[in-house]
């Protein structure tokens, strides 16, 4: 039998999480204050247009830029996307909700009359400032709904004491992907929502199967503590979440080497949420699991003494 | 082997020959005309073949204040016809847009009771008024009136859309409505996208007004020169309806009273590029006939040469105007105005009573001419849309992108299903084989929904199937770790098969579900590509149960029957 994680391994992981929960709250509160100072909206959220133009022969990216500011286009930002050699360049157009199309429109022309066939507009995305809003909006509440759907799916099935960790670890992944994403400057766009929804369906998909083998331990094993529980459970799943977080993790990386521009974004979000999401539902989706139990244990031993008393 | 399992069997060939048939246009690229029972493909999407997406909002401030100031006049006509009553519509009042307001001026105060009673007996349900101060009384639409404008609005631009579309030739568009003042064009495969955009957009009125000929040209070029001269010029990125609306303060006193000036703007056929001609047309400021008036309009052919040409037809009102104009005006310029723009000025050649005309175009060759009269019969008879609508999303995608992108997410799919396939191949030996098997079928499954749901398959789709891959492997990773922990707890294979599928149905299930519940929510957020990827993820969901839980198991039924004894390979 092959084996990457040996059948035998017992590993404290509720031990550990005094340490996974220093490190995770750190990287959440640092992740926070990237989200909200440095996060850069792509065209989808932020309004404005982008124009993705391929160039049979290298260009100058001075002199696109000059080109096209001496046509009178001010605030045009130009940069090289993909490989060099494939000589693309997304193109820029700030505007507001009159003139946006016009000027698309315009640089459009400006391109095409100045490299005639040398240029192919290849895509172009105009997203009005109000589109843009809205667009936000339920960018944000879809992320919201997902969360809250879960949240009472593990409440109805489990336990409603599972609810919280669950939420939490999902809240951990979202939050630390979003701040890689603003600390390298990657544009969050719709592609982006939606790696973060199938991340949400990843994630607490690791979280379920350790859940589900602690209510299995809880009703064989009855009077063992929760944590031995925890650990027991956290241990025999270990070599499915590694092999499944292997396999998923293979075709997430294929794609985002070879899959080409267009859905980068995407399986960027991705890749990270799987890293973050199986530490996760590791050290910190079940562990976490614990505190909620030891408060709550607390709150009903008060309740009783003050009926005592 | 048991009844049962044979049962399973077939119907697991059922569902292999049925995905397979499905597949087979698709994956062989067949011609409509091939003979294949199955003609369906499975539906590209934007993203993949090219295309046009647009939003479009719609403005109903503008509707309102047309609607109110329609709505004043009526009142004028109505009650001068029936009490002899004479009072002039006075100023708007639009300090809130979403509910101007109009004053009526009436010449003798003791007049003002017989209009408010009119208004109220006659427009109730329309009109409210406001407002009354000594002669003046200011009305105001209705909410009823102002939800039947929007919901019309909306329903009428669709379908002006939706015809205007039809004449493109798009396969598939979709046309819809998002909320109460938005719709959503979808044009997939659409090669002329500028052109296409150029149909939607003509967003304007449809009017009939009469040219000034008795204004020479040289004077209205000195106008023009005048106005240039007070740096009043069309600069790129401007809206051209605000240069219009400047050269016309400018020239206010200039005009003739009762005038505008409006331009006809051609663009240059052989280099679309150049700057773009505009003739300057002086034209009557009110329009007697309007779309409105108009019955229908087509291109046909005329009887010298086969020229194509366009023939209108009015409505019963309208082809009464239409007499009267043409009667008064014969040998004179009559303007279709689109939009406050010129779209072409027929001369009169005599009075047409019966509200029948054609238009037949100038000059140049056979093919620009029809050209032009395809497009000015569309103009025409698909009406204006009866509102502004502005484009708040527009996303165009060449086809050569989209090949591309299929090209090279394909590739590097097969690469991520290879690895995994390896990967689990070499993990679990002859168990790993089935378990191969069964993503294979459950890609199968996936395409062949597609197909069947007629759903549509977008670049983000072909992430959510290899994704599917990377993660339907779980349910059988899930069933193997479980089997090989009975095996380790020592009870026999036979035993621990049974057990292990056992105990992982409903941690396979609750996984699923939770996926789901993601899936759910991005499809109802989605807009075009993103929806795509929630639509595989979900079917994916399903196929995965069967094919990764109930699949493989009924081949562990088989392999357990064949092997027993021996040792299980996992």
């Amino acid at each position: 039998m092959f084996q990457i994680i040996k059948s035998d391994t017992k590993i404290n992981f509720a031990g550990m999480f005094k340490y996974a929960g220093i490190l995770s709250t750190v990287l959440v509160l640092i992740s926070l204050g990237l989200i909200f100072s440095k996060m850069k909206y792509g065209v989808d959220f932020r309004g404005g247009a982008e124009l993705q133009t391929k160039f049979t022969e290298k260009v100058d990216l001075n002199k696109l830029r000059s080109e096209l500011s001496t046509a009178g286009f001010n605030g045009i930002s130009v940069q090289s996307i993909g490989e060099l050699s494939s000589n693309e360049y997304l193109i820029k157009v700030p505007g507001n909700e009159e003139n946006l199309n016009q000027v698309t429109e315009d640089v459009t022309a400006a391109l095409t009359s100045h490299w005639k066939e040398g240029v192919e507009i290849r895509k172009v995305d105009i997203v009005g400032p109000k589109a843009g809003a809205e667009l936000r909006q339920s960018g944000f509440l879809a992320m919201l709904w997902a969360l809250l759907a879960i949240m009472v799916y593990i409440g109805l099935r489990f336990d409603f004491k599972y609810s919280p960790g669950a939420i939490i670890a999902l809240f951990h992944d979202v939050t630390i992907v979003l701040g890689i994403f603003a600390l390298t400057g990657t544009e969050f766009t719709l592609q982006t929502v939606a790696a973060i929804l199938a991340v949400i369906g990843y994630s607490v998909n690791d979280t379920v199967i350790v859940y589900d083998r602690v209510r299995e331990h809880e009703a064989k094993f009855v009077g063992k503590r929760l944590v031995d529980h925890i650990n027991n459970a956290t241990n025999e799943t270990l070599s499915r979440t590694i092999l499944t977080s292997g396999t998923t993790l293979f075709v997430s990386i294929s794609m985002l080497l070879g899959g080409g521009l267009a859905i980068r974004d995407f399986f960027m979000a991705f890749t990270m949420g799987i890293i973050i999401g199986t530490y996760s539902s590791i050290f910190v989706a079940a562990p976490i699991t614990l505190v909620f139990d030891k408060y709550r244990k607390k709150s009903e031993s008060n309740t009783s003494g003050t009926v005592n008393a | 082997m048991k009844r049962s399992w044979w049962y399973r069997f077939v119907f697991l060939l059922f569902v292999v020959v049925i995905s397979g048939i499905s597949i087979i246009p698709t994956a062989f690229d067949f011609k409509e005309t091939d003979n294949f029972p199955i003609k369906s493909k499975i539906n590209l999407g934007l993203d993949l073949q090219g295309g046009l997406y647009m939003i479009l909002g719609i403005d109903f401030k503008k509707v309102y204040k047309d609607e109110v100031k329609g709505y004043a006049r009526r009142v004028e006509y109505a009650i001068k016809d029936d009490k002899g009553i004479i009072l002039t519509v006075g100023a708007l009042d639009e300090s809130d847009q979403l509910d101007p307001k109009i004053n009526l001026n009436v010449t003798s105060v003791t007049d003002v009771e017989a209009v408010k009673t009119m208004v109220h007996d006659n427009f109730n349900g329309f009109l409210r008024v406001t407002a009354e101060t000594g002669s003046t009384v200011q009305l105001a639409l209705t909410k009823k009136l102002k939800t039947d404008i929007e919901e019309q609005s909306v329903k009428r631009s669709i379908e002006v859309i939706r015809n205007r579309i039809d004449e493109f030739g798009v396969t598939e568009p979709e046309i819809v409505s998002q909320g109460t003042d938005r719709i959503v064009v979808q044009l997939p495969g659409v090669k002329d996208i500028e052109r296409a955009k150029e149909l939607i957009g003509k967003t304007a009125k449809l009017e009939f007004r009469m040219v000034n000929s008795d204004v020479p040209m040289s004077q209205i070029n000195t106008w023009l020169e005048k106005v240039k001269a007070q740096g009043i010029e069309f600069k790129k990125g401007a809206r051209f309806s605000d240069y219009v609306r400047s050269v016309n303060e400018a020239l206010k006193s200039d005009l003739p009273e009762g005038y505008t000036l409006a331009f006809e703007r051609a663009r240059n056929v052989v280099d679309p590029n150049a700057e773009v001609q505009m003739s300057p047309y002086v034209l009557e400021q009110s329009a007697r006939l309007t779309g409105d008036d108009l019955e229908d309009a087509r291109v046909q052919f005329g009887n010298q040469q086969n020229q194509p040409e366009v023939g209108m037809t009015f409505k019963t009102r309208g082809a009464k105007i239409f007499a009267d104009i043409t009667g008064e005006n014969t040998g004179k310029l009559m303007a279709i105005v689109l939009d406050g723009n010129v779209y072409s000025a027929p001369r009169i050649n005599g009075k047409i009573p019966n509200g029948r005309a054609s238009i037949t175009l100038g000059g140049r060759n056979y093919n620009s001419q029809l050209k032009e009269a395809k497009d000015l019969a569309l103009v025409l008879r698909a009406g204006a849309l009866p509102v502004q609508l502005d484009f708040q999303e527009q996303r165009t995608v060449g086809p050569s992108l989209g090949h591309d992108s299929i090209e090279q997410a394909r590739f590097a799919g097969i690469v991520g299903c290879i690895l995994v396939f390896a990967f689990i191949f070499v993990y679990y030996r002859v168990s790993g084989l089935f378990a191969i098997v069964t993503l294979g079928l459950n890609v199968m499954i996936i395409l062949a929904m597609l197909v069947g749901l007629e759903a549509t398959l977008t670049l983000p789709g072909i992430a959510g199937i290899a994704l599917t891959v990377g993660m339907a492997v779980d349910a059988n990773i899930i069933i193997y770790e479980r089997i090989r922990e009975e095996i380790r707890s020592g009870v026999g294979f036979y035993k621990a098969v049974e057990g292990g599928f056992e105990s992982a149905f409903w941690t396979i299930v609750d996984a699923n579900i939770t996926t789901a519940l993601a899936g759910i929510c991005l499809l109802n957020f989605g807009t075009g590509p993103i929806r795509g990827f929630a639509i595989t993820l979900l079917i994916g969901i399903f196929a995965t149960v069967y094919s990764s839980y109930f699949v493989s198991k009924l081949f562990f039924e088989f392999y357990m029957n064949k092997v027993e004894g021996q040792d299980l390979s996992i």
